[in-house]
């Protein structure tokens, strides 16, 4: 009993990381229907700049006297960055060609994966960047199941920032003018909401949520590394999938699933195997609903 | 037209590489491999960084007789078979008269196949698993030791040293990893220790606790980590030490990069990794941290490897006074002298003996703490 | 002149200043607490000095000052391709095909190297077309057929000495039923969904591969697979055979070469067959090819068998060649290669095709001199290519519009 409660509570932590990574996904997919391969190096960004910020705080000594203030400071700082990013990235490299095919997009997204990557691999170097050690250590012990206060943190800031993106996409005029551009961009134009105004803003908001994730990653993991984008990308992109793509509450459940899925498959069955099951769970999930757990939520226009 | 801008604005990023380069009079190129992209860019790095000070130096003693320049022509494998095949074909078509590489076994067993059919001689700084000089290839040498000397090693040191009776291992599925892994376990089981479990994790992952989770259940004597490079490790390492397991971690030499203790921190203090034994107290090795140090940072596990196996190169081609693959192995086979990691001395099937020891990690070194002859080292 | 491109300037000016302020805090930001600059601003001002040669070249092509070299470019240009018009393809093919042929004698190893590379992925991606170009499904995991085959090639090779030739017609018929594996289950989804689910299942083929340890031998992958083997008529003696391993990697060019011909002419014939009318029809319009009576769900799967045994047969050749096979070649990236080959090349298009693997294969070569920069600017170009061809480098010709295209 023990053991699966402590497995539970890697699954949450591991699978809460997963849907803020999916969500940006999602939002990307659910107003341009692309699939945004470079949303992994966003995460990373995040990662790199928020060691950036941490490591020149610590440089200068604000990190002994205000270590929360510093901390609030660079997930806002890369989070910033990771906006200003991703907007730029649209309109360099999908922008120019929303009106060609769907696979000219991808194709063009998958080869900015591999600039971005390469490009943190020449400016930051091919070692892991470190994170500084000192925040949030310890842990609760109840028995054999152990707490750490990171896992406490990054857990509640996930469920804020999952909270907060709901409040924002459900409850504000910009959320309306969101879902609106999401299911049907000429309709949303004739009640003038400015589909590449929405579409950066969708760009940013997602960003920043990878980039939250990277530096959560970053201090959970101790380092973080070019090349993480990648293999996070792509279960955050299963996640998204699985959830019902465009569909936001869709993403969070997803993210948790493949999570859960991940950890418990390696905790029970067998370490080696564990993308296989939460693979044959995406899989097993769309062949009976064909449209995600949730249901999606875009604009298709060909059925 | 926005369109277009973008386009060129880009355009121009490509160009900047292109401005720099030049080319060359007489030289003697040699090549060498290793990933420079990819996850092992960094371990990659270290590798070429070796090749290249070990060319400075011979430039700096005056070059080898009948060449203006020594010139390096770093491949990128990234740990690749495929592309590990097309760089040994692209080292061949340059003309090379010797290449230091690859990093992953799974990388220099193809391309030294390809190698062999020109008769290229081949040291390897890195690849430890077996069948790279187990084939019989001729011109195939190894500067590091092997998986079937490291595992018994391991497993002696675990035992007498450390007193260990249950062993919990992880590998993370590489032919290297795997490889040392089976033969822990062999060898473990052999002296009577039990091994509670062996857990595989893939590459690329980051996140342990499961398999930690079940580790610190298991709460064996001994978790023993076989991994491919110190990344992982270190993220093993320190997320262990956050989940409150007591076993006594011990890993193998792919971790022994200084960078290990940088990222795993304090978590790492206390671990035990075998690794060749390096004498650091040697004049060899200082004059290579004067040299290696200031332009590359902190000296990591392979870069002392690839030196020396770029100097052995270097040395039997200025003896052969050829590059003749027949008559600089003659030269390589004679060779005999101190290197930086190790003392350089082939035998017949291109091996050159391995020597591991365990260091312990203390204040952030690596420190040399047992050997397996004499037991602990004061 | 300034003043028509003032827009142009514009844009590139906030282009190089989002460049500067995204270099900044990667390369200026110091742990030690410092912020310096100079080490940005020489990177960046490489950049802007290199986009600004290109940019100048551009403006002054957009207003005519370089008439005076483009004017004659496009006159040449004109009268190659009258020139082209005047002989019947057939002229071209075999002009192509004859250089093909003495490629190996100056190409040098290296080269041949790379040609065989090639002219395998030819092979992949006309495969792929059928399923993405022709059909219209979008697959992540194509790779995976790749890996049945090759694996099927190394196991029958190495535990039962089969040779090559019995062992390609199982190659493909082991990756056919991974087809049809991967295949039945995704019928039911669409665009997608159909990416992400066949991403899953060359994932956990690779994984079953990386960790099958009594089959596949994991990570360790299998060594020693014999080369391709022919018989040779020798007539000494009145008439004998020969036995002769293709070792030599010129010999072994031929036959790639004849896969990739084989390959060539399979597709083209599938496209224009009645197979090939019911794929496109279904790729413009599921709902309505089905009322035309098209049965959807056969061509579909067969598409899929049809992709996946090109792969498995290119499969078996790449074991021969490499004569070693682990896991790590078929990983995802793989398939994303395979299909930005099919896609940059034009999708449906065999010349297209053509263009791009060279273009995807030779690349990552050529730029193999700039070392660590190789995948920057691998990546570089994959994004302006794509921006100044956004359907192809040689588009297919269709027949009739999308309703898409009506549209917008």
């Amino acid at each position: 009993m023990e053991y699966f409660i402590q497995q539970l509570i890697n699954g949450i932590t591991l699978g809460g990381m997963y849907a803020l990574i999916a969500l940006g996904y999602t939002m990307v997919y659910g107003v341009i229907q692309l699939i945004n391969f470079a949303h992994g190096e966003f995460f990373a960004a995040g990662g790199y700049v928020g060691a950036i910020a941490l490591a020149y705080f610590a440089g200068v000594g604000y990190m002994d006297s205000h270590p929360v203030i510093c901390l609030t400071a660079s997930f806002l700082i890369a989070m910033a960055y990771c906006a200003y990013l991703a907007v730029g990235v649209e309109k360099i490299a999908y922008k120019p060609l929303r009106k060609n095919s769907r696979l000219a997009a991808l194709l063009s997204a998958l080869g900015m994966s591999i600039f971005l990557s390469n490009g943190m691999m020449l400016t930051q170097g091919v070692y892991d960047k470190v994170y500084p050690g000192e925040l949030f250590q310890g842990r609760f012990d109840f028995g054999m199941i152990s707490i750490s206060y990171l896992q406490i943190m990054i857990v509640s800031l996930t469920a804020i920032l999952l909270v907060s993106l709901n409040l924002l996409v459900f409850k504000t005029k910009i959320g309306m003018a969101m879902r609106a551009t999401a299911q049907d961009k000429t309709m949303s134009a004739l009640v003038a909401i400015g589909s590449n105004r929405i579409i950066s803003l969708t760009f940013a908001i997602g960003a920043g949520l990878a980039a939250a994730a990277g530096i959560m990653y970053g201090l959970y993991y101790g380092s973080v590394k070019y090349d993480m984008g990648f293999i996070p990308g792509i279960k955050a992109f299963s996640a998204a999938v699985l959830g019902g793509i465009g569909n936001i509450t869709g993403a969070m459940i997803g993210g948790l699933i493949i999570g859960m899925v991940e950890i418990f498959g390696a905790g029970y069955i067998s370490g080696e195997y564990k993308d296989v099951f939460a693979f044959i769970i995406l899989i097993g999930v769309l062949y009976f609903k064909p449209n995600g757990i949730m249901g999606e939520n875009i604009d298709d226009t060909r059925v | 037209m926005k369109k277009r801008i973008v386009s060129i604005l880009a355009m121009g990023l490509i160009l900047v590489p292109f401005l720099v380069g030049g080319v060359c009079a007489k030289t003697l190129t040699i090549g060498s491999m290793s990933p420079l992209t990819g996850p092992y860019a960094s371990d990659g790095t270290d590798i070429k960084n070796g090749v290249l000070t070990a060319i400075s130096v011979f430039e700096a003693a005056g070059g080898i007789a009948g060449y203006d320049k020594i010139e390096l022509s770093a491949q990128d494998t990234a740990c690749d078979p495929r592309q590990a095949v097309a760089a040994a074909n692209k080292l061949i078509n340059l003309e090379v008269a010797g290449v230091v590489g690859a990093y992953c076994s799974s990388s220099t067993i193809p391309a030294s196949e390809v190698l062999a059919e020109e008769d290229i001689i081949m040291i390897t700084p890195a690849s430890t698993n077996e069948q790279v000089t187990d084939r019989g290839l001729p011109y195939m040498f190894r500067m590091c030791g092997r998986d079937d000397d490291q595992a018994p090693a391991a497993a002696k040191f675990m035992k007498e040293s450390l007193g260990a009776k249950t062993i919990f291992i992880v590998d993370d599925k590489t032919t290297y990893s795997q490889g040392l892994a089976d033969g822990v376990k062999k060898a473990a089981i052999e002296m009577g220790m039990e091994v509670v479990n062996h857990e595989h994790v893939n590459q690329g992952d980051k996140d342990f606790s499961a398999v930690l989770t079940m580790a610190k259940q298991a709460n064996a004597d001994i978790f023993y980590m076989s991994l491919q490079g110190y990344s992982p490790a270190a993220m093993m390492t320190l997320q262990a030490k956050r989940l409150g397991m007591e076993s006594q971690i011990v890993t193998q030499d792919a971790v022994f990069q200084p960078k290990y203790m940088e990222v795993a921190k304090e978590a790492a203090e206390g671990a035990y990794l075998t690794y060749g034994f390096t004498d650091e107290t040697t004049p060899e090795y200082k004059a290579f941290e004067k040299i290696y140090v200031p332009k590359y940072g902190k000296i990591a596990a392979y870069a002392t490897y690839a030196y020396d196996s770029a100097t052995a190169l270097l040395k039997a081609i200025q003896a052969a006074g050829t590059t003749d693959p027949a008559k600089v192995k003659a030269e390589l086979m004679k060779l005999d002298f101190q290197g930086v990691a190790k003392h350089v001395k082939f035998a017949a099937n291109g091996d050159s003996g391995s020597s591991y020891i365990a260091y312990k990690v203390v204040d952030g070194k690596f420190v040399p703490y047992w050997e397996p002859i004499k037991g602990l080292i004061k | 002149m300034i003043h028509e491109f003032k827009k142009v300037w514009k844009q590139y000016t906030i282009g190089m200043l989002w460049l500067l302020g995204l270099l900044w805090p990667m390369l200026g930001i110091h742990p030690d607490g410092t912020l310096t600059f100079q080490k940005t601003v020489t990177v960046w001002s490489y950049l802007l000095a290199g986009s600004l040669v290109c940019l100048m070249i551009y403006v002054m092509k957009a207003s005519g000052s370089l008439r005076f070299i483009s004017t004659p470019l496009s006159r040449t240009t004109e009268g190659l391709k009258s020139a082209t018009a005047a002989f019947p393809s057939w002229v071209w093919i075999m002009i192509v095909l004859g250089f093909a042929l003495i490629y190996p004698q100056f190409a040098g190893r290296y080269g041949t190297d790379v040609a065989i590379n090639v002219l395998l992925y030819i092979c992949l991606g006309l495969g792929l077309n059928v399923v993405v170009g022709l059909a219209g499904m979008l697959d992540l995991g194509y790779i995976a057929f790749y890996g049945v085959g090759a694996y099927t090639y190394a196991l029958f090779n190495v535990t039962y000495g089969l040779a090559f030739w019995v062992c390609l017609p199982l190659s493909a018929f082991f990756a056919c039923i991974a087809g049809c594996i991967v295949g039945y289950p995704t019928l039911r989804m669409r665009g997608d969904y159909l990416a992400i689910v066949t991403l899953g299942f060359g994932e956990i083929i690779r994984i079953i591969l990386n960790n099958w340890m009594s089959l596949t031998n994991g990570p360790n992958g299998i060594l020693g697979i014999s080369p391709i083997g022919i018989y040779i008529p020798i007539f000494e003696n009145g008439l004998t055979f020969e036995h002769f391993w293709v070792k030599k990697l010129e010999f072994f060019y031929y036959f790639a070469l004849g896969l990739a011909i084989f390959a060539v002419i399979a597709v083209r014939r599938l496209n224009f067959s009645r197979v090939g009318r019911a794929w496109e029809s279904i790729r413009e319009d599921e709902t309505a090819a089905e009322l035309m009576g098209v049965n959807t769900f056969i061509y579909k799967l067969l598409a899929y068998a049809m992709g996946a045994i090109f792969a498995g047969v290119a499969g078996a050749f790449f074991a021969a060649r490499m004569k070693f096979v682990s896991p790590e070649s078929f990983t995802f990236l793989e398939s994303a290669m395979v299909l930005c080959m099919v896609v940059l090349g034009g999708m449906g298009s065999i010349p297209g095709i053509i263009l791009g693997v060279i273009a995807l294969i030779a690349l990552p070569e050529v730029f193999r001199e700039l070392q660590s920069y190789r995948m920057l600017v691998f990546g570089a170009t994959m994004i302006i290519m794509m921006l100044f061809r956004p359907s192809g480098l040689i588009p297919a010709k269709r027949m009739g519009t999308r309703s898409e295209e009506k549209e917008s």
